[in-house]
């Protein structure tokens, strides 16, 4: 804060060295002008005086003339025909003389005029052009997000002010900047918090609501179901909370990830089997497709899992009842590649586009639930690019959708042999 | 069966998971926070099977109470309750045994399962 003031105090103290150059400038042209006109009034005196000086001349040889023709006095009279003569010439000579001195001055005023603007130009511009030149830089480095960006002020008046702008408005940002990632960082600890405070009373009515479905003989059917509403919402509840953890936690940059080297086939048919009694009570077939010698994947298996499930969950609720979906695995390079195909209604090109942001959610038919929360493919995008791999998806309408995400293999211990021994020969 | 020592600060909780472990046949005693554990490990004529600890609780956590039995050469398996979904992730837990984090909302079938497992692990 004390380098800002004392650049405030600078620039007030600055003078404005364009208003004196410009002030300067006017004097300089005033005098240059008065000086020109009295120049050149001058000189057309001197071109009266000249032409009344060579008519005086010319009437005194004429009348000169007249004497001689009527021959009186004819040796006074030849005498001032060439005085007269002479006396024109002497006139001549003197106006060009006049002439070129006053021409002379006024160029030589004209380029003296000229070099001066020249100089108070140039000057004026290297006065500038530092600041400016500074100004752009440090404008390109607070756009590309460099919230340090200050400039030096000085020079001109005005550049200072502009350079004292500039200082103001990037410390302005900073401040602004700082609050906000205050603000997103009480905002993360409240999700935080809140779904860790939330999980205590929804064990309990969860955990009381599975007790009473425990003892469902002791029930009528109405209860029974009624219970089962109670849980069908809790569970919801619980997905959403851990939703929200997820993505509180991506946002504080702590959603971390354990990755081990897991075998990607057995990994992908255990969420397959934890999504079969969906995809069965909605009589929807699943397909599961292995390429033979599948490389073992870097993968946090609780994560993975929750991708997959995340998939099928969306599979099995989007797609109407009978509808087929297939999970293939395969290698692809480096990477092994996960397939869920379904054979469901797509999705429209403008909801695709969105599909892995925050809250994006389908346009479920008119008898279908969906209960998924927005959130789980902003999640599973995070989750898959933990990992260090890539999701996307493809779909038409009518011709069903296609999730697909990429795992970096796990170096085997024979590859990384073989990857090895070749630089170590260069 | 196991006999377990199962303490959490929230009496429905604790109603909860006594209810459920006895209707699976096991022997259930109950501790309101960690001094209690302590406590009951110390007065009890036969020893427990597992603990069942809620992490946070007030006045004395599952934790610190764990920390004081392992320094007391108690060696029995500890399950520890949980609202954090990511276990002990950055806490500081090394050294202490903790068989596995059960998170909450809890799992019973899995609850049930890892019991068994540290059982007939600890015959």
């Amino acid at each position: 804060m004390a380098g800002h003031r004392h650049s405030r105090r600078r620039f007030r103290l600055s003078p404005s060295l364009a208003n004196r150059l410009t002030i300067g400038f006017a004097i300089a042209f005033a005098v240059l002008t008065g000086l020109a006109v009295i120049g050149v009034a001058r000189f057309l005196q001197q071109r009266q005086d000249f032409e009344d000086a060579t008519a005086r001349s010319y009437q005194t040889e004429i009348e000169a003339r007249t004497d001689l023709f009527q021959s009186r006095d004819a040796a006074a009279a030849r005498a001032t025909i060439v005085a007269q003569k002479r006396q024109r010439q002497v006139l001549r000579d003197e106006i060009s003389s006049e002439t070129r001195d006053t021409a002379l001055l006024v160029g030589a005023g004209l380029i003296a005029g000229l070099t001066g603007a020249a100089l108070l130009f140039t000057g004026l511009i290297a006065s500038m052009r530092r600041p400016l030149e500074d100004l752009v830089d440090a404008s390109g480095r607070l756009a590309g997000g460099d919230l340090d960006a200050r400039v030096q002020i000085g020079g001109l008046a005005e550049t200072a002010t502009l350079g004292g702008a500039f200082n103001e408005m990037a410390e302005e940002l900073q401040r602004r900047a700082g609050e906000r990632d205050q603000l997103d960082r009480m905002k993360d600890e409240f999700v935080l918090t809140a779904s860790h405070e939330l999980r205590s009373p929804l064990t309990s009515v969860q955990g009381f609501a599975e007790l009473l479905l425990l003892e469902r003989e002791k029930l009528d059917p109405k209860q029974a179901e009624t219970v089962e509403v109670i849980l069908d919402n809790t569970r919801h509840l619980v997905r959403l909370l851990n939703d929200l953890l997820d993505l509180a936690r991506s946002d504080a940059g702590r959603l971390t990830i354990k990755p081990v080297p897991t075998d990607a086939a057995s990994l992908i048919e255990d969420a397959v089997r934890t999504m079969r009694g969906q995809f069965d009570s909605r009589r929807q077939r699943l397909a599961l497709g292995f390429e033979p010698g599948l490389p073992q994947i870097e993968a946090d298996r609780d994560r993975i899992r929750q991708v997959m499930v995340n998939l099928l969950t969306n599979a099995n609720e989007y797609c109407p009842e009978g509808a087929g979906i297939e999970v293939k695995v395969r290698r692809a390079g480096a990477d092994v590649e996960i397939d869920v195909i379904d054979d469901g209604p797509g999705i429209p090109a403008e909801q695709l586009e969105h599909i892995f942001e925050r809250f994006s959610r389908g346009d479920a038919g008119e008898t279908q639930r969906v209960g998924g929360t927005g959130l789980g493919l902003a999640i599973s995008r995070s989750l898959i690019e933990l990992h260090g791999g890539t999701i996307e998806a493809e779909s038409t309408l009518g011709g069903g959708s296609a999730f697909r995400f990429r795992l970096p293999a796990a170096p085997s211990p024979v590859s990384a042999e073989a990857e090895r021994s070749p630089s170590e020969a260069s | 069966m196991a006999r377990i020592l199962l303490a959490d600060d929230s009496e429905t909780i604790l109603l909860l998971l006594r209810t459920r472990l006895e209707m699976e046949g096991h022997e259930v005693e109950t501790a309101v926070d960690g001094q209690e554990v302590v406590d009951a490990v110390a007065g009890t004529p036969t020893p427990h099977d597992i603990y069942l600890l809620d992490a946070m609780m007030p006045r004395k956590s599952g934790i610190d109470a764990l920390r004081e039995l392992r320094a007391a050469g108690v060696d029995t398996p500890v399950l520890i309750v949980s609202a954090h979904t990511d276990g002990g992730n950055g806490d500081d837990h090394e050294g202490l045994g903790i068989a596995a984090y059960i998170t909450k909302p809890i799992d019973f079938d899995q609850l049930f399962a890892k019991i068994v497992e540290l059982t007939e692990r600890h015959v």
